[in-house]
């Protein structure tokens, strides 16, 4: 991937905006090709080459052309979000991270702009996604084999082809693996405006599943509630409207929940087991507020709680790639007809460090970040 | 329950009596005069709580004027109650006589020990609890006083045992209905009968119903000292499971630490000697835990999360240090680690009594054998404020107390001290 573009450093022909490829004839240890290798156009990428705040060590550089092999695909990026695991990885904390230096980014559309020799279900102008989804999505052209390469259905809007892999399939996953759910039945989260939040309110609507949300408090609160309500949720709550006894006595007629999401940590987690009914389940997915869960021995021995973790990338294996696709045009389905949707906020990449900014949370509370190229 | 029924008779006049008949009192609730004798239990010296609170402090219902009221009358009704003058919680009185019905077995209690969750009920902090008023106690042993006329199976004499377990057990004489009553082989040693249905039936439940544990695994816990942990370690021997315990720092911990080698424990560690970067580089041969053991909180359950393996499971089922249990966040996501909890009391009110008896009956099978022991002190009844000032960790670290009644009916002072005191109860007891 990235690194295959420094061994070609002697061969950069100018910049990257054409529709057709390059074809240069280049010299590679020390024999003369008998045909020209096909080559992508120059990359210009957010790369790092140390581990750190993200908004000092990336930048933005010119990558060199790569060759695009027999069986790769050179694909122009049109979209690709920044979400927090991506900070994770650049800050060097994400387990699971690529070597450096690399390029930023996991997950992302675009449509091809050359395809290698052996390659026959993919050409020129499909739209595509990055499936499964893997390092260096922040940058203007792509190569991969073509198996990475999710070819989708051209009616699709590309800003949620780009982001549909991590936040919508970690909230489809969760409302599956843990508790077996029936119409009626009741779940409850915090981190409710997340695009995951989001996700789940809209999946649990279509299933008949009541969601009871719980959002910070801060200035516009108002309006993220009502939002949500208009989504389908059926209770929000800020944090400070649940510091009282009993928060059960606030359900109304939505039943006692079975499970429940976090993804923020300290009291916002402690609020997601206090809603959970006896035998309940918390599924931790995220720790937005970088504080640990707190549990109360009762809660274990008398309350019967569970708490587990989620963790995508076991859903993201090679074995599980056409079950994950097929799981993505289904949400992908959903999407286009109007049934899933989710903010999002389209910033040009000649912008990319002012979304970095809003993604760290530096200008107040942000919708997610998508980088246009 | 048993004791409900002895407030009803209270008019009719006490005698204390060791024998095996009694005569019919003068009952004057009813105004029927009963055609035959109805076959009477002896009176029953019980711990009892009128009040939920902190079971060595003076209950707070009371004020001075009240106090002083309470005493006289009590003193008017001539009721022997050494403790009168003393208004604690717990107060040791003469409850009376009950009616032994067709189907009922009275037993002459024998041994009966002081659990955390014994205290817990009192204090009212526990959610499963008996009505007010009530006695003490949840499980134990004695011998059979007399039965009901329908009785069949069991006779005078018989030990048995309480089983399931349930409340009213400090008390001289329990009378039940025979279905309560487990009888167990003349052979097993009563102060392990009285002990083996809460404490062992824990460990061997964590050790069956969370993970398919192979010979070789292992698994983690603290609150090694406790029943729960000693018999933990020498069941997970049995089965060539490996075990690294935890203890706290304390006087004696050296001690303790031989005393889990014994039973087979494959590696202790005190907290401190946990304060490490890397917990599992002291693991040596043993491999990385799946399963883990948690009845403390705080500091010593972090350290049973920083032993566990990928994708590892921590069962609490207690809290002696009453501090909750903190988590990380990728503890849930990068290591995968569930956290769940066990609690006896559902396990048996979800199960057929059968197979309870089943699993006490092997558990008393390998007590026989030499298999499983532990630590336990008998103290008599007429100690029984400063056993539970023990069990409530008053004098330091101490063995399991089980307040004892003599044989003969009397007050026959029976202390067994353990060789090496051993941190079996709570400095402040919650939960288990």
């Amino acid at each position: 991937m990235a690194s295959a573009r420094f061994l070609t450093l002697k061969s950069i022909h100018g910049t990257s905006t054409h529709t057709h490829s390059l074809r240069p004839c280049i010299q590679i240890s020390g024999k003369a090709r008998a045909f020209c290798a096909l080559m992508s156009p120059s990359s210009t990428a957010v790369f790092y080459e140390n581990h750190g705040p993200p908004d000092t060590v990336t930048k933005i550089i010119q990558l060199p052309s790569v060759e695009i092999k027999a069986n790769d695909v050179c694909v122009k990026m049109l979209a690709s979000p920044i979400n927090p695991s991506d900070i994770n990885r650049i800050e060097g904390v994400y387990p699971v991270r690529p070597p450096l230096p690399a390029v930023g980014g996991y997950e992302g559309a675009g449509v091809v702009h050359s395809v290698g020799s052996a390659v026959q279900a993919l050409s020129p102008g499909d739209l595509v996604m990055v499936s499964p989804p893997s390092p260096g999505t922040w940058q203007t052209h792509v190569v991969k084999d073509k198996s990475l390469w999710h070819k989708l259905h051209k009616d699709t809007p590309v800003e949620y082809a780009a982001t549909v892999t991590i936040n919508p399939l970690t909230a489809l996953r969760m409302l599956e693996d843990f508790v077996d759910l029936k119409t009626g039945d009741a779940i409850v989260q915090n981190g409710a405006t997340s695009m995951v939040g989001q996700c789940v309110i809209q999946l649990a609507k279509l299933r008949g599943i009541h969601t009871i949300n719980i959002i910070r408090d801060r200035s516009g609160s108002d309006e993220a509630t009502e939002k949500l309500k208009k989504l389908g949720a059926d209770e929000v709550f800020t944090e400070s409207q649940l510091d009282v006894r009993n928060v059960k006595s606030l359900l109304g007629n939505v039943p006692e929940p079975a499970l429940g999401f976090n993804c923020v940590g300290g009291n916002a987690a402690s609020l997601v087991l206090k809603f959970l009914r006896q035998g309940g389940t918390m599924v931790t997915y995220g720790g937005m507020a970088k504080k640990p869960v707190i549990v109360s021995t009762s809660s274990f021995i008398f309350k019967e709680l569970s708490l587990t973790g989620f963790y995508l990338q076991n859903w993201l294996t090679s074995d599980k790639n056409e079950e994950c696709r097929e799981m993505l045009d289904y949400l992908l389905g959903l999407i286009r007809e109007g049934k899933l949707k989710y903010d999002m906020e389209l910033a040009p990449f000649s912008e990319f460090h002012t979304a970095l900014d809003k993604s760290l949370g530096k200008l107040g509370s942000q919708p997610k970040q998508v980088i246009k190229f």
